[in-house]
């Protein structure tokens, strides 16, 4: 008989991680603060997979979505702040604006660079994040450049102390929570005709439309779907754990980067890969910013290059290759 | 009625002709040869009833729908497939999963889900004979595996009309024999239209074509049964004379 639970498999070591992540942050003294970093690593890795991963299109604007997000559950708070009964539900309309937002906003880019061949694309969403930014500013969106402060509204919607809970411990929590729902995504993406489509068009475009792949409409759902993770990223880890934003931190290109190298290293379009790549990436940084403080980016790059060229398949893809046929084969995807 | 009609199409690239004014019709479950010595039109006149290029001029249409100007993956789902000249396997996918692309994709539609697709593959490439190979990248395979797996890919896809660029190109004489043998079959069970552009033009037109179409500079010069095209002039002069320039300029570079 077939194992109905097989297929799901692949989610194991995915959630096994994230619960030692979880395990060691609570229980290690001082552990808190790197595993929080770990988790958000993951979860831009996980959500950014979906897109750059699984159709091979390098999104330089992708951090955009994470800043938009942060604005939607600013603007839930703040302009909900005059009614405390609400509660926790503001949160959840937060975070409900912050994808809705994140998803206007994907599908107005996709619509128009979507349509560009690879180089193109890259180019043209550098734009984008940039002209985003500026837009704020410069039409005075959301206060403009000085940004929005929300901790009061939040203290006082949510008091005091279910506050600060939330900014030192459950929004990462919440950071969690959506690495694994993206994690999980991903995996019914793949397993569907979505991912067979994905698959098609990242390795060939011309071949996948011939063979009747709407390739437009694949690649949008991905773009959304990711941002739309994306969105919910800035929500938990910018908005609530740290209640305030500024454009040019939350449109900071270097969190893209982080995030294109995190699923490189890890394995572009595997599931298991932006969790290897989001835990050699962020450990490492760490500790190098320890022990060889100013030297770590210097050493990274070059780290990376090494590692991307001689494996442009990443962690995972080589383990893949070399496990198939395997008794651990099922449960890496 | 017939299944595919070119009407007067013209496909330029600046200002070269690669298809010029071309007009020809396949009927259903036809087995048609086109020939055409290189740089004649035969890739270019593909793309154009596949979608990838819309012509400057002319009329294609497809089971008396107009197709002309329709994207290449709404022409898939009518039953038009086709493997290309260089192989173009979604290589980091198994042999399998390319297949079963086929199947998700093409005619089939939405009448299959994704375990019925690899299904389906399973079986086409047993029938291919690629048994063995399924759960290999198809990138690993060898560059005859990969024209296989491609013609398994199309198959799959349930077509009326199957293209092939080349499809024999690099096969030994044996090979050849085989997959014209299997075509053959294939075409006359599932009743597909097949237009295989061939380079042996001898061993694979003579077995397997009922017509043949020889393309020379973009022009349709010949459209006829498969004996009388062979035995028309025209022909033999496109392909001696093109012979015999190779063999002048052999000559002159030893
Ligand atoms: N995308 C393109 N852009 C510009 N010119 C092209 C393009 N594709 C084909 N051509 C030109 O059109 C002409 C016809 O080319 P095509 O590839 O259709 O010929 P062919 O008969 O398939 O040749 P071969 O036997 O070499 O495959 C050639 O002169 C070629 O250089
Ligand atoms: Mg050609």
């Amino acid at each position: 008989m077939k194992n109905r639970l097989r297929p799901y498999y692949p989610l194991l070591p995915v959630f096994a991680a994230y619960l030692v992540l979880f395990l060691v942050g609570r229980n290690v003294t001082g552990m808190w603060q790197l595993a929080a970093t770990l988790v958000f690593y993951c979860a831009l890795g996980q959500a950014f997979n979906i897109f750059l991963g699984m159709t091979g299109y390098v999104d330089f604007g992708y951090v955009a979505f994470l800043g938009i997000g942060t604005y939607g559950m600013a603007t839930a708070i703040t302009g909900l702040a005059g009614y405390p009964q609400l509660g926790l539900g503001i949160v959840a309309i937060g975070f409900i604006l912050a994808i809705v937002m994140a998803t206007l906003l994907s599908m107005a880019v996709g619509a128009v660079a979507l349509r560009l061949r690879g180089a193109y694309f890259a180019i043209a969403t550098i734009g984008v994040n940039e002209g985003f930014r500026y837009l704020i500013e410069g039409a005075n969106l959301w206060n403009g450049s000085s940004g929005m402060i929300f901790t009061a509204q939040l203290n006082e919607i949510l008091g005091r102390d279910l506050s600060s809970r939330i900014m030192t411990f459950w929004a990462d929590v919440m950071v969690l929570f959506i690495a694994a729902a993206a994690a999980v995504v991903t995996l019914l993406y793949m397993k569907s005709k979505i991912g067979y489509a994905l698959t098609a068009l990242r390795e060939d475009e011309d071949a996948a439309k011939v063979m009747g792949i709407n390739v437009t409409k694949y690649k949008i759902i991905a773009f959304i779907t990711s941002a739309s993770f994306a969105g919910t990223v800035g929500a938990a880890s910018w908005a609530l754990k740290t209640p305030y934003v500024f454009p040019p931190e939350v449109f900071e290109i270097h969190y893209t980067i982080e995030a294109i190298i995190i699923v490189m290293l890890g394995g572009a379009g595997t599931m298991l890969g932006p969790v290897v790549g989001a835990l050699i990436y962020g450990i490492s940084k760490y500790y190098l910013s320890i022990f060889l403080p100013g030297f770590q980016l210097f050493i990274f790059a070059l780290v990376i290059i090494f590692i991307i060229v001689m494996f442009p398949e990443g962690v995972v893809g080589v383990i893949k290759g070399k496990t198939r046929n395997t008794a651990i084969a099922p449960y890496i995807m | 009625m017939s299944l595919l009609r070119l009407e007067n199409v013209t496909k330029q690239f600046g200002g070269l002709v690669a298809v010029d004014k071309v007009s020809l019709e396949i009927a259903k479950g036809e087995f048609v040869g086109i020939v055409g010595p290189n740089g004649s039109g035969k890739t270019t006149l593909f793309n154009v009833i596949n979608g990838v290029f819309y012509p400057e001029e002319g009329r294609v249409f497809f089971d008396e729908t107009d197709i002309t100007r329709m994207p290449p993956y709404k022409r898939a789902p009518l039953g038009i497939a086709r493997t290309f000249q260089i192989p173009r396997p979604f290589a980091s996918a198994t042999v399998r999963e390319n297949v079963a692309v086929g199947a998700m994709f093409g005619s089939r539609g939405k009448s299959v889900n994704v375990e019925q697709s690899l299904e389906i593959a399973d079986r086409v490439i047993e029938r291919i004979g690629l048994t063995g190979h399924g759960r290999k990248n198809a990138g690993m395979l060898t560059p005859v595996e990969k024209k296989f797996m491609e013609i398994a890919r199309a198959l799959a896809m349930q077509p009326r009309l199957l293209l092939m660029d080349e499809a024999m190109a690099g096969m030994h004489p044996g090979e050849i024999d085989n997959m014209v043998k299997f075509l053959v079959e294939v075409a006359k069970q599932e009743k597909i239209a097949i237009v295989a552009m061939v380079e042996h033009i001898m061993r694979a037109v003579v077995n397997m074509a009922e017509k043949v179409i020889v393309l020379d500079h973009g022009e349709k010069i010949v459209d006829a049964p498969t004996r009388q095209a062979l035995s028309d002039p025209r022909v033999v002069d496109v392909y001696l004379g093109k012979g015999a320039e190779e063999e002048n300029a052999d000559s002159s570079s030893a």
